[in-house]
Formats: C-alpha cells, structure tokens, sequence
C-alpha cells in the first residue's frame, strides 16, 4: 500500500498548473481474451479456488457460489478451518473502524460505506452443510461486534495429504469506496471480496481480522472464475482472461485463471480507456495492461514507462518476474483504492495535468508493482511482519526511483524545487523514530502514522544504512538470495535477516537488535570544534598561516541510544583532509590535533552512510558560518509576508 | 468631453509617476513589515543553519528534503512565527487605509500635493475609509457565502463525473465568479474613495450610495480599466516566474532578494496605477467644476505653493535580516 501522507503532499503540488508530461503514448486497445495453457506449478498450490460470480451494477452487489479445494500439507490432521469475510469490516462497529476513529478520524458513518459478504450457504463435500456451525472468532482484539473471520468445525477432520472441498454460496455488498475495495460512481473495485481461507503457519492457523492499518496473508493456489458483469464494462483481474462470451441478457462472462498468486481481484468499469505493451524480461514476455480513466488517457505512457523501467531493474536486480502479465488499473477520481497491490494486477493514482516534474504517478507504480515481489511472491505475513513486504518495497522502491530519475530529484523536479525519495522515507521515520520497533504486529502500532513511519520509513531507512555495513551490492545479492530462495513460500523475519548474514558473511546481530527489534534512535553530532594557538599564552603573538601551530579540537557526541560506528571527517584550512573512527559507543569523543593549520570543518557520517541518523543539521559543524541558507529562507518568508500584507492591503 | 477610458491607463501611469514617493513610501513600509516578520525566523534558523554544511542543500538549491528536515527541528515551531506576520500584516492595512486618503487627494490634483496637505488627507479621510472597509467586509460576507455555496454545488456535481477536469472546471469557474464579484466589490469602494475624496464626502453610507450607482452605471468601462492592468500583471508575474525558474541560479542567494523585491515592488505599483487610472477616469467622467478642482480639498487654507513630500529612504531590497 502506499502511504496516504506522500499521496497528500504530491496531490497538494499537483494544484499548480504546469505542463503534462508528453511522452509518446501507447497506442490503446480494445482488450482481447487471451489463451494460457496451464503451466508448471511455481508454488505449492495449497488452495484452488472456483468462482463463479455476477455483478449487479446497480445495486453493486456480487452474486457468487465458490468451491475451495483445500491441500492439507501441514502434515497434521485438521477439523478447524478460518475463513476471512474482509468486506465486514466496511460495518460501523468493525475493529476496522474503530481503529479508524482510534486514529482521529471523526467522520460521521454513511450508510453508502457499508459493505459486507453474507455466507448464504457452506458446504464441504461428504460432510454435508454446515451453515450453521459458522461460528465468528475475534483472535485478535476479542471485539464481538466485529465479523472479518469465521471458522468452522467439521465433523471429521482432513487427515495429512489429503483435501477438503468447501462449496460456498455468498453474496458481497460493495461498499462505496472508503478505503482499498468497493465501487464509485461505475467504478469497481473487488479486493477481498470472496470468503477466503486462512494460513496455516508456524504451526497454527493465521487468520486476522480486518485491520486499519494491516493487510493480507494468504496460500498460494489457482483461482478460476467466472465473472459476470454488463457487456459495456471493461474489466482487468488477477487473472488471464481465457474467454468472453456475451450473453443475451446484455451481460458477458468473463473466465479468467491465475495460477501461483495468493488472492484474486478484479475490476470493472465502463469508462477505462485500455492501453497495451509489452516487456522482455528473463522469464518471457510480459504483457502490459493500463486501464486509464477519461482525462489521464495522457499519462499511459508515464505509467507504462515507470513499469517498464521497474520491471527491468527487478529483473536485473532481484529476480525474474515469472508472470505474463501485469495489469495497472488508473482508479477512479475519489475511490480511496489507488496504491494497492494485488497479485499481477494493482492500482496506481494520478490527476490531471499532472505535471512531470511531479512524479507521483511514477512512485505509486514503481511501489505497487515491487509488492509484486515483496507480497506478491515472497509472501510474508503483512499482518505480523508488515516491514518485510512494504518496508523492504520502501527500500527497493528508493533504489528503483534513484536509478530512474537520480537521487535527488526521485520525487519531485519541479521549478527548481528538488526531492529524492529516500528523503521523503527518512522523514516519514524521523517524526516517529522511537515509537515503536519493526517487528511489532501491524494493528499494535502506537498510531497510524507511526505504522508508517516505522514500516516504510524506518526499514528503508535501516536497509540503506545497512548498505553502508555490508556495501549495496552484498545487499542486492542478499535481496536476490532471499526472494529466490522464498518466493512462493511464507518466510519470517528471521528468515530474512539470516540470509543477509549469510550473504554478507557477517554477524550483524550487534546492529538488527537495535535497528530492527528495538526502538533505539540514532543520532550523532559534531558538537564543537575549536582550533587554539598553542603559543597562546606569549606575549607579541602574531598568528600566520601556516607557520602557526595550533592545538585544536572536535568534540562528536552521541545524543541518540543507538550505538553505530562512524567516521568523522575533519578539514583543515591547508587544504588537508582526515577521516576518523570512532565506535560511537561512548557519549562523546575528542579528538586532538597539534597542526600549523586550523579546523575548518568537522563532519560525522561524510559519506552519508547513516541514512539512519535522524538529525542530520548536527552532522557537521564548520568554523567560518554561511548564511547563505539563512538568507534564501528569510527571503522566502520576507516575501510572502509582504505578499499577505499587499493582499490584505486590497482591502484598504 | 474627453471619452473616459481613453488613454485612462497611460494617464494613470503618469500620474503614478509623479506620486512615486508615496508608491516608493508603501513600498518601504510594506519591506518593513517583511523584514520585522522574518526576523524571529531569521534568528531561529540561523542558529541550525549557519554552521552546518547540510545547509549547502537548501543554498545552493532548494531541497524540500532539507527543508522538511528543517520544519522538523524542535526549534522551528511555525507558531513562533505566523502570528507576528499576522499582526504586523493587519499594521500594514492600517497603514495603507491611513495611506489612500492622501494618494487620491494627490492623485485627483493638477499638482503634486505638499507633504502637509497629503498628511492632512490622509487623517481627514482616514476615519472615513475605516467605515468605508468595515461596510465593504460586510459586502464582501454574502460574496463568501456564495462562495461557498458555488462549491458545494461544484463538488456535488463533479462527485457524478469520472473526469477530473469537470471537478477542476467547475472549482476555476467558481473562483472566476467569486474574484468577479469580489472585484465588482472593490471598484465600487475604490469609486466611493475617489467620490469621497473628490465631494469631500463626509457621509459614507451616501458615498456609497452614490458610488453603487456610479459603478454600477459605468461597469464595464471601470472593469475594462480592471481587466487590462489585471492582465499586465498577471503577464508580468507569468514572465517573472519563468526568469526566476530558469535564469536565476540557486545559489545566487543576492540576486534572488533583488529579484523577489522588484517583483513585490511592481505589485504594489499595480495596485497605485489602478488606483491612479480609476481616479482618472472618475474626474473624466464626472468633472468637477474648474474652481471647485483647484480648491484646496480639505476645509482650511491651501496651501500656497506646491511642497513635496520628503524623499524616502533608498529601500535596500537586500536588506537581510539575518546578518
């Protein structure tokens, strides 16, 4: 998911009238059915999911009957099985909205917003019905009102090895988009929108309420539906598109198929302008899908380019991307479902006129389409490990978006106006630096935006400090180690900070105990630096450069509890230049020099390799000062007050 | 008689030129105003910025990295700082409503008005233009209630539409509308200044009465006067930008506070040259008889030559506050 505060920040700039970025657009299409055979089985296929499902586009109601063959291969006979209902969280006294209001959101309920799935009947074959044994459970925070899982007990258990068919009639209420899934206007968006099976894992079953802040885990399978919608609607999916076949009712259906993805979306809408690519990449071709709304018809080509561009760094960085296709859906103006990754298909998010320097539209793609890799495929458990899919994303996200578009101006490039991306995750960190550690459970963070900040920010943030321990290309190594060894699986953390371990060949325990599990702050400063003359005390003293002799001093301090080593840098007015260590585990260190020359900077972390550090105004201190920043700002300030001052002068 | 808006703007200009001390007296006060605003800002910031070299980011470019990590030092609270604008703001709307009586008073003469005559305006009509802003504040209350109401309705419908631009069209047209009225607003109480001023008007509410049937008689003349040195500003502030964003570098920190004050300087002088051309246009439309012109506008004895108002102090737009 991308955060809501970038999306805020950008979407303000994107007010400013400036030009469109104009780069040759893709040709658009009409969509074509496509045939797949079925290929060899990338994942374990535990669940095999059959749908057959029609849409009421007026009442934004899913009809559907689903029959879940169920792989028992946790080697343990199973009697309990939970399945998630997400759409009952869109309900007033879900633990999904009362986390909302926990957050300060004092909107007042509308009705348009409820949404729900009602299992109308369950089935599992040879056992009989067992609607009534549908018992909702509450694992995580015990609210009784709240209906996003259900389990069931059934008579005889699935011994190991074997399956289980579950033949499930429901209907799902969408609501009006308030968060992810839902509908506006003709717009629909169906995430989460199917009972759906949990996780067996470490053990036990993993089947998580709807949260606020957390989002999906799910086993991979094959998921074949059959969708029903009106024929003017154009519709995109997590799957290929095997056949349409329109009915005589004004409808068609739709059969789609996608193998080895761990959940199913789907949308529909009659206005998506379609425009069609394709990619090379190591694995085969990949076919690119953008269904854009009317008026972003322009902004394909950014959306194709970015994952064109994304697409091959993956490929070339981390891992090929085994899939034919990717789809990114351009959601409706005001859905509240840009920025959401689902398998082979996500949302992205732009505006009109959205001017190029503003690269808003490019970071949603590039972030959405990494989930494709870290969730997607790598699947861990967005609930409980939420940093090791959006936060290794953030991370590989800055990485990507420096390639594309440099460092500095990743994000934003705009009259003069510069900001990188990775500046944007060390601020979305630094406001909520000691709240809480990485590895907390999604929905236990102290707020919203400390989710965040710790999730996205501070584990990019982490990795990029990390880079400086073991050098960025162990660290690519490292990333690629792990998501070929765990793609299709459901690794832990541990899973992947072993594996930088091994990689690097080094025992960085000292350094994932505080960045990782703990709430440590790094910060270091120069505190002083002073350069005396030795022969202070004589009488007629004249001092020249570079006859004479100087004692002088840097002081750096620790203000954070972090300990990191780091390197000090300190420059002399002859022109000469020192690099230091020092452990970094005392409070304070000084160092001394007896030189004919004085200090004339000092600076901690020159390289900046401590992306970490949350303050980085105290890394350095200079003798002679600058005021050249001091008087850009003033100015800044100074003009825009008398600009006020002249405006309200109109009234005069 | 001379066709009113005939050659009105280029009176105007001359007319502005020949009171560039009052224009050039606002300026220096509206710098002031900057200046006392930005000081506490100056002063805060410098202490983080001076000796640090991450400085260097928002010097020699304008990093919004920085910037942000700048806002979030604990020192940088912007509520240190925005009610002391605030205030010292309203000051230079007191300042400027002192300022008018005696700019139209100098402006409606054949001469320049001595520096005693242009103060006595200024206080004798002072009074006057506070009611004068307090009854355009109420004016402008049913403007913003319509404001408000034209976007409730925009947003209404924009919410039934998929395209962005119905939602952008609508918000534009409804700021067009309200700017509209808002300025309709403004040339009746910039007539009922002027008629003020001319008819040394004591009664306001009858001012008004008499400059709503003046404007409202004459709009689109008055509003052709508006709309050409709205557009010259707007053409200016267009080109303005584009010099700022592509031939001044970053770095030129100097350059950038020349520059920005020019730029302040020549929106104030907008505002005096409508405010010259409107006057110009009302003693066209409305001339008074030649005796009556030439008589001193204030009850009391004229003066008996022409004196000037002192030169103000050279403004030195790179006054830093920093230093």
């Amino acid at each position: 998911m991308s955060r809501r505060l970038v999306c805020a920040a950008l979407y303000a700039a994107l007010l400013l009238p400036a030009g469109v970025a104009a780069p040759p657009a893709p040709r658009p299409s009409q969509a074509a059915p496509t045939t797949t055979a079925p290929r060899t089985a990338l994942s374990e296929r535990v669940v095999a999911y059959q749908i057959d499902a029609r849409l009421d586009a007026q009442k934004k109601i899913i009809t559907a009957t689903e029959t879940l063959t169920y792989r028992n291969l946790t080697g343990q006979p199973l009697q309990t099985f939970p399945f998630h209902l997400f759409l009952n969280g869109f309900q007033p006294e879900s633990t999904f909205f009362r986390e909302i209001r926990q957050n300060g959101n004092r909107g007042p309920w509308e009705e348009k917003h409820r949404g729900g799935i009602e299992v109308k009947s369950l089935e599992v074959a040879g056992q009989g019905n067992l609607t009534s044994a549908i018992e909702f459970i509450q694992p995580d925070d015990g609210n009784p009102k709240d209906k996003t899982v259900f389990q069931v007990r059934l008579p005889k258990a699935v011994p190991p090895g074997a399956s289980v068919e579950f033949r499930i009639a429901f209907e799902s209420k969408l609501p009006e988009t308030l968060a992810r899934t839902g509908y506006k206007r003709d717009f629909i968006f169906a995430a989460q929108w199917f009972p759906k099976v949990g996780v067996w894992w470490r053990g036990a079953w993993n089947c998580h309420q709807f949260h606020y802040t957390t989002e999906f885990f799910a086993d991979f399978g094959t998921y074949d539906v059959k969708l029903t919608v009106p024929q003017n609607y154009i519709v995109g999916s997590s799957g290929d598109e095997l056949s349409s076949v329109a009915n005589p009712d004004g409808t068609k259906t739709l059969t789609l198929r996608g193998e080895d993805i761990h959940d199913f979306a789907w949308t529909a809408d009659p206005d998506y302008r379609v425009f069609e690519d394709s990619w090379q990449g190591s694995a085969g071709a990949v076919k690119i899908r953008a269904l854009m709304q009317p008026d972003h018809e322009s902004q394909a080509a950014r959306y194709i380019n970015a994952l064109k561009g994304t697409l091959d760094r993956f490929d070339r960085w981390y891992g090929p991307y085994p899939y034919n296709r990717i789809t990114v859906v351009d959601p409706a103006r005001g859905s509240a479902a840009g920025g959401m990754e689902y398998p082979t298909l996500f949302t992205a998010g732009t505006s009109w006129l959205t001017p190029a320097g503003l690269r808003l539209p490019e970071l949603v793609v590039e972030h959405e389409f990494g989930h494709q890799y870290w969730y997607g495929m790598v699947a861990s458990n967005e609930f409980e490990d939420a940093w090791l899919d959006e936060g290794i994303n953030s991370y590989t996200e800055v990485k990507i978006m420096d390639s594309l578009f440099g460092s500095k101006t990743s994000a934003i490039n705009l009259w003069g106006l510069t900001f990188g991306d990775s500046d944007f995750q060390r601020l979305t960190y630094a406001v909520v630096a000691d709240t809480d550690p990485m590895v907390r459970s999604g929905w236990q963070f102290m707020t919203g935006n400390a989710y965040g900040g710790v999730t996205y920010g501070k584990t990019a943030m982490v990795l990029l400090t990390l880079e400086g321990i073991i050098g960025e290309e162990t660290l690519r190594r490292a990333l690629r180690t792990y998501f070929m060894r765990y793609r299709f699986t459901h690794p832990t953390e541990e899973d992947f900070l072993k594996t930088v371990e091994e990689v690097s060949g080094q025992n960085l325990r000292w350094f994932f105990d505080q960045a990782v599990y703990g709430t440590q702050v790094l910060d270091y400063s120069v505190h002083r630096i002073l350069s005396d003359p030795v022969d202070w005390f004589a009488e007629e003293r004249e001092e020249k450069k570079g006859v004479t002799l100087y004692r002088s001093h840097v002081v750096v301090r620790r203000l954070g509890d972090f300990i990191f080593p780091v390197e000090v840098e300190i420059k002399f007015d002859n022109g000469e230049t020192l690099r230091e260590k020092w452990d970094g585990k005392d409070r304070w260190t000084r160092f001394t020099y007896v030189k004919k020359a004085k200090v004339v900077s000092a600076t901690v972390d020159p390289g900046r390799k401590v992306p970490l550090d949350r303050n980085l105004f105290n890394n350095s201190v200079t003798r002679e000062p600058d005021p050249a920043a001091t008087r850009k700002l003033s100015n800044v300030w100074r003009v825009l007050v008398q600009m006020f001052a002249q405006a309200l002068a109109w009234l005069a | 008689m001379e066709t009113p808006t005939k050659g009105v703007l280029a009176a105007g200009a001359r007319l502005l030129l020949r009171g560039w001390r009052v224009l050039v007296w606002a300026y220096v006060v509206n710098l002031l105003v900057g200046i006392v605003a930005a000081l506490p800002l100056a002063a805060t910031i410098s202490g983080i910025l001076d000796h640090s070299l991450e400085a260097e980011r928002l010097a020699k470019g304008f990093d919004l990295g920085a910037f942000f990590g700048l806002l979030m030092q604990p020192e940088v609270t912007m509520s240190n700082f925005v009610p002391g604008s605030f205030f010292v703001s309203l000051l230079y709307l007191v300042f400027m409503v002192f300022l008018t009586g005696g700019l139209l008073a100098d402006y409606r003469r054949d001469q320049r008005l001595s520096f005693g005559a242009f103060l006595d305006a200024c206080g004798t009509f002072f009074w006057r233009f506070v009611r004068l802003l307090l009854f355009m504040l109420l004016a402008m209350v049913p403007v913003g209630i319509l404001f408000d109401l034209l976007n409730r309705g925009a947003a209404k419908i924009a919410r039934n539409s998929p395209r962005d631009s119905v939602n952008y069209s609508l918000v534009l047209g409804c700021m067009v509308i309200t700017a509209l009225l808002f300025f309709a607003i403004r040339l009746w109480f910039d007539v009922a200044q002027i008629r003020a001023v001319a008819e040394n008007e004591p009664k306001i509410r009858r001012a008004l009465g008499k400059a709503f049937r003046m404007t409202i008689g004459n709009f689109f003349s008055l509003f052709w006067i508006l709309l050409r040195i709205g557009i010259v500003a707007l053409a200016g502030s267009a080109a303005a930008l584009w010099f700022f964003v592509k031939v001044i570098r970053p770095e030129q920190v100097g350059l950038t506070i020349v520059f920005c004050q020019v730029f302040v300087f020549c929106w104030l002088a907008i505002r005096f040259w409508l405010r010259a051309s409107e006057t110009v246009w009302y003693q066209r439309k409305f001339p008074a008889p030649a005796a009556f012109a030439e008589a001193p506008i204030l009850p009391g004895p004229a003066e008996s030559e022409p004196l000037s108002l002192p030169a103000p102090p050279l403004a030195t737009p790179s006054g830093d506050t920093s230093a």
